[in-house]
């Protein structure tokens, strides 16, 4: 937690991917210590190979770009000219985060690595772990300024392709963690496009889908684990009727549940909002496969509600309590903040962009070039 | 006010379990306050808005407004009215419910977002009414745990969550352009304005349950009886029609009106033959809600804007009876929907069948019913408009069919004689269900009258010739004679005729049902599954993981096979070893 927040307080981009990488061992030894299946070796294999294959090469290019301009400081790298990259080199800035996002066919070690995980590990992974390759690429998005714009287009249109078709599978998942973990997958397509697409709203609307979807995903997740410690099972066809049985966890399940598919007044919505309306202004052919991708996310959001809470219980289920305050305050503070930061938005939208503005309107009055 | 003083007398009276009669009461007085405003606001032709800021970005404000003006205050009164007379109805239906409380808050969080759906002119105020009023929607259409309402549950909210995106979609599209209000939007000739007026449209029709999206208004019915009620009549389906009035105006600058008014006809005559064909007493309720919908699309198809309001506030009133009947006739029917199981509840439970009675004719348009006062309007504007005769004609036929479906229904259920099982356990319906039903019985018979004396202050008029003037009483009784006519054919019980192909055909909407969830699931499925088998389990994971697993597994396996203490082994790399080392200091004496 502390190499987390160092993290997100750095300024300075090589420290920044300092802990952006150490930040994987406690992850690997939440995910192998307390695992509790032989398959979670695999998980730590794939989740340890996977993102050091492409974060090794974002050292590279932290290194050239320390040689070309002369700072790694993130304000500074932005204002200052962008370097003529070369393909490699952007490829190496941008892998990383992509693979930690995680990008479309780069994304089989994140269900992998959810399903092994013990609950406090998935909640640290989809709460704040996945959204440092969000807010990496947000640090690195003077990239996208540079001269591949037909990449970005290939990131942009693999992203919205991939979540919608992600969110099909989806549809044919039979584990729950699992059906999150895909779910937060296709969830964070969207925050690719809006940065790649490079505009100021397009970066607010990020930070604020973000915030929204760590909130929300890892609530889903707590849910999950709460469930399992009753039911002693993750498969959907054995956990059903819930809600006859635990009324009040129940609740949270829908409440939370339509959180996930943007319902009103979360801050998911407004988010999304931004976002789409983003990468409309950017692209309007990109609307079909947007609404391709918010049908469907109701669609299995509902699925994974309905098949769980719905139905007849399982008789083989014995007694057990139908929730503690300890879980009720868990979920509970997953929820206040995902519909009440929308009275006062302007907390997690603005800032970011406010700092940017202010820092450019700063440097080019003091007379530096743009 | 009626169902204010049974509604609060008895919360008083039998305060069982507090919270439930606290909502109840709640929603009893929240009507009155609502229509005292509403007619305050007329007198004094004024307006109130709330505006409150979320964010700005880019000069497009999120804005949070409330407009409260006269319409939208009428329109929560009537909301809130069959509000309270289902949550008191509710008492006597599912009485022996535990979960009864998760029934009341439910229905209680449904009315506070079609309030919010009411009270705004911005398309972001109207995503928040919208999707509540969807997944709420979902949530009761659920509530009893049986495979049917499992899989009606999906049907509706996956239909209304085509509206949501659609109307995400559309703001998407306005905050291009700065401006979610299209209040104060008097120019809407920009392009953008008019790409949102058209798929508006097409989310104004998923909720309206028209022809492409009707399959899940039928569906819906396996949802508890008063929330088909409150659901059914007067919130779900007319929140699109709120949208389309909001949106008229444009709508009619586009042209959108034709292509509607033909939807709207379809739906018309779909709804009302599939009404005559059906067995299922709430599956026909629903139906004929489905046909009234149409109705009040075709009135704002050909501009009709205010005939159309009237008609919604008059339609949610006897059609939340008709609903509360029915609920009650199969209750005491033991628990059957079949309409050929029915019969004989005149002499049974009289009170129940007189307000059948009533629903039905106000239903029909009989005259100086609350039926009348709009239907009556509507088809009289569409006489006088130049129409193409198909229309005329087939919203004539459509009024015919109307009266057939609901003399069907009240045959069964009263003329026929009892014909389900022989031991029945029913009284009439208790105090509950009666307290719930006799004010909307009242408002049915004089409901049409007061409220058109307040919408239309002014007659309207019309220019007919005396055919058309008195062509709409011949038309009823046509319509009567058609069904007895059927009977006196053919005893044999419900459906027209005996082929087999068309009763399924026209008894199940037209197979829109089964072509909108069928058609589509599977292939969506099928998707997930190649998509799978192919990337996830297939190639994507050959490519990265397994093929790294093997080359390095291979290479290292080879190095192995050199470390195994061969001799000669060790002796070929030592003179290779030495040959390049030689040969390396061999280059170098020669350079130098």
């Amino acid at each position: 937690m502390t190499l987390l927040t160092i993290t997100f307080f750095t300024s300075n981009l090589f420290i920044f991917y300092l802990i952006f990488e150490s930040t994987l061992i406690p992850t690997l030894m939440l995910i192998i210590g307390w695992g509790y299946q032989p398959e979670r070796i695999q998980a730590g294999v794939y989740i340890l190979f996977y993102t050091l294959t492409a974060s090794l090469p974002l050292l590279l290019f932290i290194f050239w770009l320390k040689t070309t301009i002369g700072t790694l400081s993130m304000v500074l790298v932005i204002v200052s000219n962008t370097p003529n990259l070369t393909l490699l080199a952007y490829l190496a800035a941008v892998l990383a985060f992509l693979v930690k996002m995680p990008m479309f066919m780069l994304h089989l070690w994140l269900p992998k690595a959810h399903v092994e995980a013990p609950v406090r590990g998935s909640i640290i992974l989809a709460g704040v772990l996945l959204k440092l390759g969000g807010y990496g690429l947000i640090r690195v998005s003077f990239v996208f300024y540079s001269q591949f714009p037909s990449v970005n287009l290939l990131w942009v249109t693999l992203r919205l392709v991939g979540g919608a078709v992600t969110r099909f599978v989806c549809l044919r998942q039979t584990d729950t963690k699992s059906l999150v973990a895909y779910s937060s997958v296709a969830h964070i397509r969207i925050v690719i496009g809006g940065i790649i697409i490079s505009s100021t709203s397009g970066a607010r609307g990020c930070l604020a889908i973000i915030i929204a979807h760590g909130l929300c995903s890892s609530g889903i997740f707590s849910l999950t684990n709460i469930v399992f410690e009753r039911t002693s099972t993750r498969r959907i066809i054995v956990c059903k009727g819930l809600i006859q049985v635990i009324p009040s966890i129940a609740m949270w399940w829908f409440l939370l549940s339509i959180c996930n598919i943007a319902a009103p007044p979360s801050i998911n919505l407004l988010s999304e909002i931004i976002l789409i309306n983003r990468i409309m202004a950017w692209s309007t052919v990109r609307i079909v496969p947007i609404i391709v991708m918010s049908f469907i996310r109701a669609a299995f959001t509902l699925y994974l509600f309905r098949t769980t809470q719905h139905g007849q219980p399982l008789n083989s289920m014995y007694g057990f309590n139908s929730g503690s305050i300890n879980e009720f305050v868990l979920i509970l503070l997953h929820w206040v903040p995902i519909n009440c930061l929308i009275l006062k938005s302007d907390l997690f939208i603005l800032y970011f962009g406010s700092l940017i503005k202010i820092l450019i309107c700063g440097v080019k009055d003091m007379g530096y070039p743009r | 006010m009626w169902g204010q003083r049974y509604g609060v007398s008895k919360v008083i009276l039998f305060s069982r379990p507090a919270i439930c009669n606290l909502v109840c009461m709640l929603l009893a007085r929240l009507r009155s306050v609502f229509i005292a405003t509403g007619a305050y606001l007329v007198f004094h032709a004024q307006s109130f808005i709330l505006d409150f800021n979320l964010i700005t970005l880019n000069s497009v404000e999120y804005n949070f407004i409330i407009v409260i003006d006269f319409t939208a205050l009428v329109f929560i009164g009537t909301v809130t009215l069959i509000a309270g007379c289902v949550v008191y109805y509710r008492k006597d239906y599912i009485s022996g419910d535990p979960l009864i409380h998760r029934f009341i808050w439910t229905v209680f969080i449904f009315v506070i977002s079609i309030i919010a759906l009411i009270l705004r002119p911005n398309l972001i105020r109207i995503l928040l009414g919208w999707d509540g009023l969807g997944l709420v929607s979902y949530a009761l259409v659920i509530y009893y745990q049986n495979i049917k309402s499992f899989n009606a549950g999906i049907v509706t909210a996956l239909s209304n969550r085509i509206g949501d995106v659609i109307i995400l979609i559309s703001i998407a599209l306005a905050s291009s352009i700065g401006r979610f209000n299209f209040m104060h939007t008097y120019s809407f000739d920009h392009p953008v304005w008019q790409g949102i007026t058209i798929i508006i449209t097409v989310a104004a029709c998923t909720k309206r349950a028209q022809i492409p999206f009707s399959a899940w208004l039928p569906a819906a019915i396996a949802a508890p009886t008063p929330v088909s009620a409150l659901v059914h009549s007067s919130t779900l389906v007319t929140a699109g029609v709120y949208l389309l009035i909001r949106f008229h105006s444009p709508m009619q600058s586009l042209g959108l009106g034709t292509p509607l008014t033909m939807v709207a006809i379809l739906t018309i005559l779909i709804a009302g033959i599939g009404a005559n064909y059906e067995t299922d007493l709430k599956k026909i309720v629903a139906l004929s809600t489905l046909r009234q919908l149409g109705l009040i699309i075709l009135s704002i198809g050909i501009g009709a804007i205010k005939l159309a309001y009237f008609h919604i506030l008059r339609h949610a009133l006897f059609k939340a009876l008709l609903f509360m009947c029915a609920g009650n006739v199969i209750h005491c029917m033991g628990d059957t929907q079949d309409l050929r199981k029915m019969g004989g509840i005149t002499i049974l439970i009289p009170i129940t069948s007189v307000c059948l009675n009533t629903a039905n004719l106000a239903l029909c348009g009989a005259p100086f019913m609350a039926g009348f006062y709009s239907k009556d309007l509507i088809l009289e504007t569409i006489l006088s408009l130049s129409y193409p005769h198909i229309v005329i004609i087939l919203s004539i036929a459509a009024t015919a069919l109307t009266v057939s479906y609901s003399l069907r229904l009240s045959y069964f259920s009263m003329v026929h004689g009892i014909s389900g099982r022989p031991l029945i356990n029913f009284s009439d319906s208790t105090i509950y269900s009666c307290s719930a039903m006799l004010p909307l019985a009242t408002l049915s018979i004089l409901g049409g009258l007061v409220i058109s004396w307040v919408i239309l202050p002014n007659p309207t008029f019309l220019i007919l010739p005396a055919q058309a003037k008195t062509m709409i009483i011949p038309i009823l009784v046509l319509g009567a004679i058609f069904r007895v006519s059927l009977w006196a054919h053919r005893s044999s019980i419900s459906p027209m005729t005996n082929n087999l192909t068309q009763n399924c055909m026209m008894g199940s909407i037209w197979f829109i049902p089964s072509l909108v969830t069928r058609g589509y699931t599977k292939s969506a499925l099928t998707l997930g599954y190649n998509y799978t088998s192919t990337l996830d389990r297939g190639w994507v994971e050959i490519l990265s993981i397994t093929w790294f697993t093997k080359s390095v597994v291979y290479r290292a396996r080879s190095i192995q096979t050199h470390q195994n203490n061969f001799l000669k082994t060790f002796i070929l790399t030592f003179l290779v070893w030495f040959i390049l080392a030689l040969f390396v200091s061999l280059c170098i004496n020669s350079l130098n």
